[in-house]
């Protein structure tokens, strides 16, 4: 009998001294290019990772299988280059043992990085906009932003359509990343009758642009193509072709540099640019997204980092329901089995199959926005067959 | 038409690179023509007076002559001191003294990085616009950069010719004991000179901030092509450093206007290598006695 009360008198004093769920803590790695010209798009990704754990621990953690996780977030620098990516994921896996990445964010570091995160079953969410980035080999590998090879087609038939621009100019970083947006690009101008009558490769760290563009502009050329260029240095080509008084239509078919522009070139410069615009600024939800983001890190919002949000939502949500931050694998499953899954993005689903032979690619709209006194304005809404 | 429209283009922009490896090379000719050193640092010189002039000017709004000055005067200084702390203990030893600029140069690359970030920062035009001259056309950014270099190069020129440390500091260069028993004080000349040295790359810095953008890694380039515009134009010699740096910059704008920018390197140091094998002393240098 004083057995028995002693037992009752301790998981009393347990129960409440214990509250309802145990508190933990769920590492979410982040791993993008945080110096350099990339800049821009790697606090877009860490932005991202960095407000969704705010969200998350604000409501006191993320509840999975009777336990709240406090997120945390480690983010390493990989200068844009694959040896250094390498090292940031060996980092992230073997000494954080971190089993979900923001990132990797550029093609070249996610050829280095994806062999080393599968074979050690991490989820990665990456920018890379090369074709490799996604296939069978690869289970583990997510991609939220649209890349070039699905929005080029539709974009550059509609902007060669209403400018009947015939010859193009472009220059493009002489890499794995540079080269393959380029590629893509070619390959959509050449389908709708327009060709690339100069195009030029250059040194990443370049930043006098003014030979190799007059070299382009001795072309007769009728608009002049962004292609991939990082968001730094697509602003310094746009001023520096203003300057040297090209007043024809400059293209960006590549991911969102819009502040970089604007901020580089300025008002003036930019207008006349036809940009792939990634998300609906008019819209209150992405109003609201940017506002807390420019607020936190006093830089303009990359139109990336919605999408990552979305797909740290869609993740914390399959963690959630499959029960496990851990069993990497049922998360990636519950996460493929959701469908118009509710995001800052609107709803979203999971597509490439038949492009990539892996479903893992964020499907949501996107748009085409002419830059008129210093903002996007929407001009064409697409889907991956056609803008209009 | 077009050929000429071309060539016009070509030039002008050679001419800013131009005159920008012009500062850069002086100021690194002089330190060696005065001090016998190389100075491996005189890169970071320019990135501190690209930032001095981008805080200036964004920060404290004033007239951008005036953060020409501020810059040329905070680093001149600063190199002053960095001479007196850390270069005159190695007076002698060359080899030492060169290191000894290496590991100024790391110091302040990287300390530039840890207080200022690796981000690179877009500085604002000080003047807009694009001049137009039939069918040719000209940013005034870039006429301004060459107009500038000039003046500076021509106030320079004055100091050494019409200054008594001018020419003290010529006296030294030319034969250091001679120039002893003159009573020149070298212990003061030698700071000045490196000071003055620096202070032009400050300036070149300066004066490129607005055109390029403003990072800790700016100062790289502009410090490798002042060794092969040294080499051009002799080591040493101010008149082989005007020649080389305008000639060189003409050359690089040509060829990657004509040829693209990766032929264009090439074609560069192919060019450097021919030098150094038919005039080893380079276009206006002396041979060594």
């Amino acid at each position: 009998m004083r057995k028995l009360s002693k037992i009752a008198i301790v998981s009393c004093a347990l129960s409440l001294s214990l509250p309802a769920v145990s508190a933990e803590t769920l590492k979410l790695g982040v791993l993008a290019t945080l110096s350099g010209s990339g800049t821009a798009w790697g606090i877009a990704m860490q932005g991202a990772a960095e407000l969704a754990a705010e969200d998350v621990n604000s409501r006191g953690g993320l509840e999975v299988a009777g336990k709240k996780y406090t997120v945390e977030i480690t983010a390493y620098d990989d200068r844009y280059k694959a040896a250094d990516a390498l090292t940031a994921v060996n980092r992230l896996i073997f000494d954080d043992q971190i089993k979900f990445i923001v990132g990797p964010l550029g093609s070249a570091p996610a050829l280095a990085v994806l062999p080393v995160s599968t074979e050690n079953k991490v989820i990665t969410m990456t920018l890379a906009f090369t074709p490799k980035a996604l296939s069978p080999d690869f289970p583990y590998s997510f991609r939220p932003v649209i890349p070039t090879d699905v929005f080029s087609d539709p974009q550059v038939k509609w902007v060669v359509d209403k400018l009947g621009a015939k010859r193009i100019g472009t220059l493009y970083p002489n890499d794995e990343s540079g080269q393959q947006v380029s590629i893509a690009n070619e390959a959509a101008y050449n389908k709708v009758g327009a060709t690339f009558v100069a195009k030029e490769p250059f040194e990443r760290e370049r930043v006098d642009f003014v030979p190799l563009l007059t070299r382009v502009l001795a072309q007769k050329i009728d608009a002049f193509e962004l292609d991939g260029n990082a968001p730094q240095t697509a602003g310094l080509l746009v001023k520096q072709l203003r300057e040297l008084g090209f007043k024809g239509p400059i293209i960006r078919t590549g991911g969102d540099a819009t502040p970089d522009i604007l901020q580089i070139a300025g008002k003036e410069a930019a207008e006349n640019i036809y940009v792939h615009q990634a998300v609906d600024p008019a819209s209150p939800v992405m109003k609201e997204y940017t506002r807390r983001f420019e607020a936190k890190y006093k830089v303009p919002m990359n139109a990336f980092s919605p999408f990552f949000y979305a797909n740290i939502q869609a993740l914390f949500s399959a963690m959630k329901q499959a029960g496990t931050v851990t069993d990497t694998d049922k998360v990636r499953e519950t996460m493929l089995g959701m469908s118009n899954f509710a995001t800052v993005l609107g709803k979203v689903n999971w597509t490439g199959e038949a492009q990539w032979k892996s479903n893992q690619q964020l499907d949501a709209p996107f748009y085409v926005a002419v830059l008129k006194d210093g903002a996007p304005q929407i001009v064409a809404r697409c889907n991956p067959t056609e803008c209009k | 038409m077009e050929y000429a429209i071309l060539l016009a283009q070509a030039a002008l922009n050679g001419l800013v690179i131009g005159a920008m490896y012009v500062l850069m090379a002086v100021g690194f000719t002089l330190t060696f023509g005065i001090m016998r050193v190389v100075n491996f640092a005189h890169g970071e010189f320019y990135m501190l007076g690209a930032f001095t002039a981008f805080f200036t000017y964004v920060y404290w709004d004033i007239p951008f002559v005036l953060c020409l000055l501020i810059a040329a005067v905070t680093i001149g200084v600063l190199g002053a001191l960095v001479e007196r702390a850390l270069i005159q203990p190695f007076r002698g030893d060359e080899t030492s003294a060169m290191i000894a600029t290496l590991a100024i140069s790391v110091i302040i690359q990287n300390s530039a990085i840890v207080i200022w970030g690796p981000t690179p920062r877009q500085m604002p035009d000080i003047v807009q616009g694009t001049l137009l001259l039939g069918p040719f056309s000209f940013p005034w950014s870039r006429l301004l950069v060459i107009a500038a270099a000039a003046l500076i190069f021509a106030a320079f020129w004055l100091f050494m010719q019409a200054t008594r440390i001018g020419r003290a500091m010529r006296a030294v260069a030319q034969d250091k004991e001679a120039a002893l028993i003159q009573g020149i004080r070298i212990n003061t000349i030698y700071p000045l000179a490196f000071g003055l040295s620096v202070a032009l790359a400050a300036l070149a810095g300066a004066l490129m901030g607005p055109v390029f953008s403003v990072s800790p890694f700016v100062g790289l380039t502009p410090m490798l092509k002042a060794f092969v515009v040294v080499i051009l134009g002799g080591l040493g010699s101010i008149p082989g450093a005007v020649v080389g740096g305008l000639l060189l910059g003409l050359i690089e704008s040509f060829t990657a206007t004509m040829f693209g920018s990766l032929v264009a390197d090439i074609l560069q140091l192919l060019l450097v290598i021919l030098i150094l094998l038919v005039r080893p002393a380079g276009l206006l240098g002396q041979r060594e006695v």
